[in-house]
Parts: structure tokens; sequence; C-alpha cells
């Protein structure tokens, strides 16, 4: 079928977020689409539940791939708040740096960061998984309860703050822990699965033997009765 | 919301251009802000002019022409109201000092408190703007003999909420942002300009954007010339 190896072409600068976004949804399992001058437009290449390629060529804006069931989705450049939030499943991948609340509440999924994440990334992770080769801000993994977030770079503060069952790996220096998130020691199974992280997202400079792994303490999971004078 | 437009540029030719680039890249944020707009532009000369009024900022940048204006560096700024009138008074930029423009986007919640202090010193407002407080707080620091960064670093010791700050004088640029960061900012360099903006679709119009390095900043970044 033609569509599977044919690459459709739409032009941000002549048609609407809503006539790309249906162009999309239209197109059958296997095609490739390019979006060229994304021009800072939000909303591309959302809710999407086919399994084509979608590359934006350029800098785009806010919830980029947001709710997407399968799409595999490059964006050739920087991208704005919320890329990929609400993702289902599908890989996402930004070749230059991200704003804030990279794949929030992703389900599922692989959101990719070349280049570095701005505050609150992976904030609510529900399952997917987030791999950021740069840094990532302040309050990155915020109440995040399941999945993985993989930090190439630094952390900022608040790392994993209120975390629940996400489990955070960092390869630079961490700025500051959260409430509830501690350091865990990092088993066989943590360094397979950075290993094979690494090789998904196509990262070389992480060694994995050498994470830093953040788990919850879960101590905010239960009432204590040390507390109840906070009451 | 609110919506910040900064430019400050490193290539001299495109000088003859700025209050168009500036125009275009406010205008652009107009849904972040109908209220009204301001715009100030530093010309070589020495001279800075401010333009504020009621209206969108298409509108008031068609009114006062501002894509005709020439300068080095430009800001700009359109208001949503959150926290006072809207009338000319309440416009950003503030220049609560010879040369030094001030934007925010965002709400102090202690600019009651932090104005009075002011006023004890003898400082006068123009407008019960809380935006307005920061930009007297940097002043008194600079004149204080602070430098810009250390102006802004104190201030963020005293006032609190949250923001997004563009401050210049005629030789820095600086955005400073809170730790939350709820409020937005991109940042755009190449060679020829640094220039910010609440979204980055803001910036698509700027020569040579597409091959520009595009960040979100946190915390301070201060330019100086």
């Amino acid at each position: 079928m033609d569509a599977v190896t044919s690459v459709v072409a739409l032009d941000a600068a002549s048609a609407t977020t809503r006539e790309i976004n249906q162009a999309l949804r239209a197109l059958p399992d296997g095609a490739s689409v390019v979006i060229t001058e994304p021009r800072g437009r939000h909303n591309l290449a959302v809710g999407l539940t086919n399994s084509i390629s979608v590359t934006i060529d350029g800098n785009a804006g806010y919830y980029i791939g947001g709710l997407g069931d399968g799409p595999d989705i490059t964006v050739n450049g920087f991208t704005g708040w919320g890329l990929g939030e609400n993702l289902m499943s599908g890989t996402i991948r930004v070749r230059g740096s991200v704003s804030q609340s990279a794949a929030a509440s992703a389900h599922g999924g692989l959101v990719i960061v070349a280049g570095d994440a701005s505050l609150r990334a992976g904030i609510s992770l529900k399952g997917g998984t987030l791999a950021i080769a740069g840094d990532a801000g302040n309050l990155t993994g915020f109440m995040a309860q399941a999945g993985t977030i993989l930090i190439g770079g630094d952390a900022g503060e608040a790392l994993g703050d209120s975390l629940y069952e996400t489990t955070i790996y960092v390869a630079g220096r961490i700025a500051g822990l959260g409430a509830d998130a501690t350091i865990s020691e990092l088993t066989e199974d943590d360094v397979t699965e950075v290993k094979e992280l690494c090789g998904k997202a196509g990262f070389d400079h992480i060694d994995p033997q050498n994470v830093t792994k953040v788990t919850s303490a879960r101590e905010l999971y239960h009432f204590t009765t040390h507390h109840a004078s906070s009451y | 919301m609110c919506g910040i437009a900064g430019l400050t540029l490193l290539d001299s030719g495109l000088e003859p251009q700025l209050g168009a680039l500036l125009a275009g890249m406010l205008v652009a944020l107009g849904e972040r802000g109908p209220d009204s707009a301001g715009v100030a532009i530093y010309h070589d000369d020495g001279q800075l002019d401010v333009t504020k009024d009621i209206g969108s900022p298409a509108d008031v940048c068609d009114r006062f022409a501002i894509a005709t204006a020439p300068g080095y560096q430009g800001v700009g700024h359109t208001r949503m109201a959150t926290e006072s009138a809207v009338t000319k008074a309440h416009c950003h930029p503030f220049t609560p000092a010879e040369g030094v423009c001030v934007v925010h986007n965002g709400s102090f919640s202690n600019h009651a408190t932090v104005r009075r202090r002011l006023e004890r010193d003898g400082i006068a407002f123009e407008s019960d703007n809380d935006s307005e407080v920061a930009a007297r707080y940097i002043a008194q620091r600079l004149a204080h003999g602070d430098d810009l960064k250390h102006a802004l670093t104190a201030m963020a010791g005293v006032l609190d909420g949250f923001y997004t700050l563009l401050v210049t004088t005629p030789t820095e640029f600086a955005v400073h942002r809170d730790p939350i960061a709820c409020k937005p900012a991109v940042i755009a360099q190449t060679d020829g300009y640094i220039a910010m903006a609440s979204e980055y679709r803001a910036l698509t119009g700027l020569p040579g954007i597409k091959d520009a390095k595009v960040f979100e900043p946190t915390g301070l970044h201060a330019w100086t010339r």
C-alpha cells in the first residue's frame, strides 16, 4: 500500500491545527508524515490512535503528541509545556530541549528528550517511561505513581517529591530530594533496565552501573499517630 | 496570564528592524493579555522611549507605529489584569529609574507590605500595581549600588509570589523566575540577538530562529552588552 511508504507533508503555516490533526487521524497504520513550519504551534499530533510516524520539522508548542496511543513522533527542535501529556503508548522523541511537565501523567509509551527538560518533568507519571539525555528541572517526578524516569544529566531541587512507585535514575548530580524521596540500592535488575532504556533512547553517555536510584520511602503512605498534632 | 517579549540585538545590522521584530513578538502574544500593552525601546543615542496604553497589543503597536522604531534593545508586555485596574498607569513596562525597565508576568502576595516599607524610605508610586512594587524595589537596590544580578537576587528574598520578570538597563538584559516557575519563559539565542518571550510562537518571526539555541530559562539569567 502506498501509504505505508509514502511521506505526506503538512504545512503548519497554511493549515490550522485542527486540519493537521484530522489529516493525521485519517492516515492508515504505517504511514509517515512530515509537518513542516510548525512555528511553535500548540497541540500538534494530539490524540492519535493510529500507528503512524510523524516528524515535526522544527520548534513546536504545548502538548505535542499528548493523549497518543500508538504513534511514533519525532520533533526536530524544541517543544513547550506538556510534551506527551497523558501518553498511552507509542514513542515521542525530541531532538532539542523541552519545557515544563514533559510526559505528565503518561500511562505508557516512551518519551525521549535529547536536550534538557525543564521543571516537573514526569509529574504524576502513571506507567510511562521518560528518558532525558540532559538535565531535569526542579520537582521532576513530582507525585509520580508508576513507570520510569531516566535523567542523563543533573536533577534539580525536590526530585521525586511525594513520589509513589515510579523509579528515577540519575546519572549526574541531584540538587535535592523532595519529601519522601530516598536513594535506594541499585540492583542488577536496575542496571539492566537502565542499559536497555539507554539502548532504546540512543543514549551512549550514561554508565548504567553508576546511576543513582531514587524511589519512595513510603513514609507518606500512611497516617501515623505522631502526625496527629498537625491536624 | 500576561505576555512578555524582549529582544536585545547583538548584530547592529538588525537595529532598523527592532520595532518591527518586537511588535511582531508582542502581537503574537495577544491572547495572553488583551487589556493593555506597553513597549520600551532603547536607542543608540541613549534615549529610552516607553509607550503604553489600554488596548490589545496589535492596537497599541499600530496606534504608536512601534514597527517603525529602530533601536538596539526592546521590551514589550501585554497585560491581563488580575491584581489592579486596567489603566495606562497600571501598564508595564515600569521604569522606576533612568534606563531601567521592568515587566512582570505573575503576582506578588506580600506587595502591600513591601510597598509600605519602600514608602517609608521615601519612594513614590504611580499605581497600586504589585509589579510596580518589584520595579521600585529593584530600583532601590540599584540605587544602593547593587548590580542587576544582586538586585534581582535580593528581590527574590523579599517579595513572595509568582514571577517571570524581564528587567533591562541600557547595558543589561535579565530574566528572573521564581523556583516554582509557573509563569512561562523561552529564550532563543543566535549570533544576532538574545530574545525572550512567554511562548515560543512569539519568536517564530525572528531572523534565523530555526537555527537558534532555544531553551526554557530557570532562576536568573543575565546578559551584559
